[in-house]
């Protein structure tokens, strides 16, 4: 009797045991069906000389994100009136710019800055837009699509869209699980991290496949060099603002950020005032790559300059004082200055003009801009409303 | 029988507990290494003409001052503890103006001194991985032929109503400089306070020879220039003096 009651008690103990391992199991089973499971994005590179770089924990590279964040890249729908899109000014033939000196959205107004390109964006400074507002691309994607004059969405109204929408609720549940804001800017991100330009002429110098030109070389060396007229050294500066691989600006807290002297004291714009709140950063704005810059015109921040011959006579003799002017660009000059009477110029004769203008069109990269995982994916679609 | 339960059990939770000590004090543990940025008697300030140039007329601002801190070694009771891919780049555009290196998994020993280089050496200061804060895509490099600058100063020097830009890079394998500090005690990872330095920035214009800055606003590929601001740069950093 006593070891038959102790039997039925293990039985009832068994039971429950099992039940509970079920119930378990049913939980678990449902939890990884509503957890959706991406797939790591494969065969993912970038050359070494870029340096070390940082994805999001919260945000990895998976191959339904980078799908996903492209289809939204292009996707129109993403603007109030459905008439722009992100490659509205981010064009691939153009390196991800839109070839205006300031861009135009929804509204027609005319905004205040020229389209930046997008390529190589998880290395250089750590902070985007011109004036370095934000510190993430998860950050970036969301303010242009609620700006009035850019893509003037309601973020609710646009979740309402997807989820209205006959492709988007899978791809969603595929990458992130539910389609909200935060999901879309990680989508969007992970698509911009994707961009990555490493096939340049430069770059295939850089691997030792080919050697530069006689001018390209010497545009090469005057790029990578401060000018020293004590040991006769001379240089084009570009360095000292473009970093030797990335050409971009430098990583390190704000000093990928930098005047290079467009303006007068009076005319100077915010810039990155506007973010830190130091004055001494009156008139400082974010140091763009430089790669594809020969696709990129116009220039500057403001796009002011439609040439490359332009952006180097402004270097070479058209900088104007100011108080953030960078000491380096003050100091820059190839012959030897007056100590006394100090006249701003880098004194690069026509030759050394023409042979920076040279490297930097070996920093075109063609197979960046043809390459059909960053292209338009409604292109190949049979979407109606394409 | 209580009272051999109640004697076990104290000498378990003696037993755990010298096990935890003996486990404790021969794991490794962090020692912090801090460096405090002065200008000759001055709090250091950044983008204000408040200094004095040492050698001539004028005063002069500070917009940017970094350097390379390389190869640290901790010399202990056991021997020399070299810490590893030690580069760093120290700045001080912060609110304390000061740096901060925390070691860690630094062997548990008694340490009496420690060497360290102002500048990095021959075998980094040619390569272009990254290690450390090493990065040939920072403002710290020149290029992957010059290599790095080992300390990177810029700022203007205002006289009267004339600004001139000044801009001081000094790099060159020679002028890596080698420092060594006895400490006033011996200090043990985890256990002691931050090991405290001061910087003094206008050591670089007056350590050794006193610079005019308007006669040397610059000092960038000249070997000699260079290596009269490193003969300078040698002396700026000491052990802060305890209260």
């Amino acid at each position: 009797m006593e070891s038959g009651g102790f039997g039925s008690i293990n039985k009832s103990i068994a039971m429950l045991s099992l039940c509970g391992v079920m119930l378990i199991a049913i939980i678990y089973g449902f939890v990884a069906y509503i957890e959706p499971k991406p797939t790591p994005l494969q065969g993912f590179t970038a050359p070494f000389v870029f340096g070390k770089f940082r994805v999001p924990v919260d945000n990895p590279l998976t191959q339904e994100a980078v799908q996903l964040g492209r289809r939204l890249f292009y996707d129109k729908q993403l603007s109030g009136d459905n008439t722009v899109s992100c490659s509205t000014c981010h064009l691939q033939h153009l390196a991800f710019t839109d070839g205006k000196a300031r861009s135009v959205g929804v509204s027609g107004k005319t905004l205040d800055f020229n389209s930046m390109s997008l390529a190589n964006l998880m290395w250089g400074p750590r902070h985007f837009f011109w004036n370095g507002r934000v510190d993430s691309l998860e950050e970036q994607a969301l303010a242009p699509i609620q700006d009035p004059n850019e893509m003037a969405q309601n973020l609710d109204d646009l979740i309402d869209e997807l989820e209205a929408d006959d492709v988007y609720p899978g791809l969603f549940r595929s990458a992130y699980g539910k389609i909200s804001a935060e999901n879309i800017a990680r989508a969007l991100a992970t698509f911009e991290r994707t961009l990555i330009s490493a096939d340049s002429k430069y770059d295939q110098y850089l691997r030792g496949e080919l050697k530069l030109s006689a001018e390209e070389e010497l545009g090469r060396k005057l790029f990578m060099a401060h000018p020293d007229v004590k040991v006769s050294l001379r240089g084009g500066n570009c360095i000292d603002c473009h970093s030797q691989f990335l050409t971009s600006g430098f990583n390190a807290q704000f000093d990928g950020f930098s005047n290079n002297g467009l303006d007068t004291e009076a005319l100077l714009n915010p810039g990155l005032q506007f973010t830190t709140g130091q004055v001494t950063d009156r008139g400082k704005f974010k140091v763009p790559t430089l790669r594809n810059i020969a696709l990129t015109a116009p220039y500057m921040h403001d796009g002011r300059f439609t040439t490359l011959e332009q952006v180097l006579d402004h270097y070479n003799e058209g900088i104007r004082v100011s108080d953030s002017l960078s000491p380096l660009i003050m100091e820059a000059d190839n012959q030897p200055q007056d100590a006394v009477n100090i006249r701003i110029s880098l004194n690069l004769n026509e030759e050394e003009k023409r042979a920076v203008i040279a490297f930097l069109h070996t920093l075109t990269d063609h197979s960046f801009i043809t390459e059909d995982k960053f292209s338009n994916p409604f292109d190949a679609d049979t979407m109606p409303d394409a | 029988m209580r009272k051999l339960l109640s004697m076990s059990v104290a000498s378990g939770l003696l037993l755990t507990g010298a096990a935890i000590y003996v486990y404790q004090v021969s794991q490794p543990g962090t020692v912090r290494m801090r460096f405090d940025a002065v200008v000759g008697n001055k709090p250091l300030v950044f983008n204000d003409a408040r200094y004095s140039n040492p050698g001539g007329a004028g005063m002069f601002r500070i917009r940017d001052f970094q350097f390379f801190i390389s190869n640290i070694d901790l010399h202990g009771e056991k021997g020399v503890y070299r810490v590893p891919d030690s580069y760093y780049l120290a700045r001080f555009d912060n609110s304390s103006t000061s740096y901060q290196i925390n070691l860690a998994n630094v062997p548990r020993d008694w340490y009496s001194a420690v060497t360290f280089s102002i500048g990095v050496d021959e075998v980094a200061n040619g390569s272009i991985m990254s290690v450390g804060d090493l990065d040939p895509n920072s403002r710290m490099a020149w290029n992957w032929e010059v290599g790095y600058k080992f300390l990177l100063f810029e700022g203007a020097l205002i006289d009267s109503d004339t600004i001139r830009p000044l801009v001081y890079h000094v790099g060159f394998n020679e002028n890596r400089k080698t420092l060594r500090f006895n400490l006033p005690e011996e200090v043990a990872p985890d256990s002691s306070d931050a090991l405290l330095f001061t910087v003094d920035v206008l050591a670089l214009f007056t350590g050794k020879n006193t610079v005019d800055m308007a006669a040397l606003p610059n000092v960038k590929f000249d070997r000699d220039d260079a290596r009269l601001l490193a003969g300078n740069y040698g002396t700026m950093i000491s052990l802060t003096a305890r209260p």
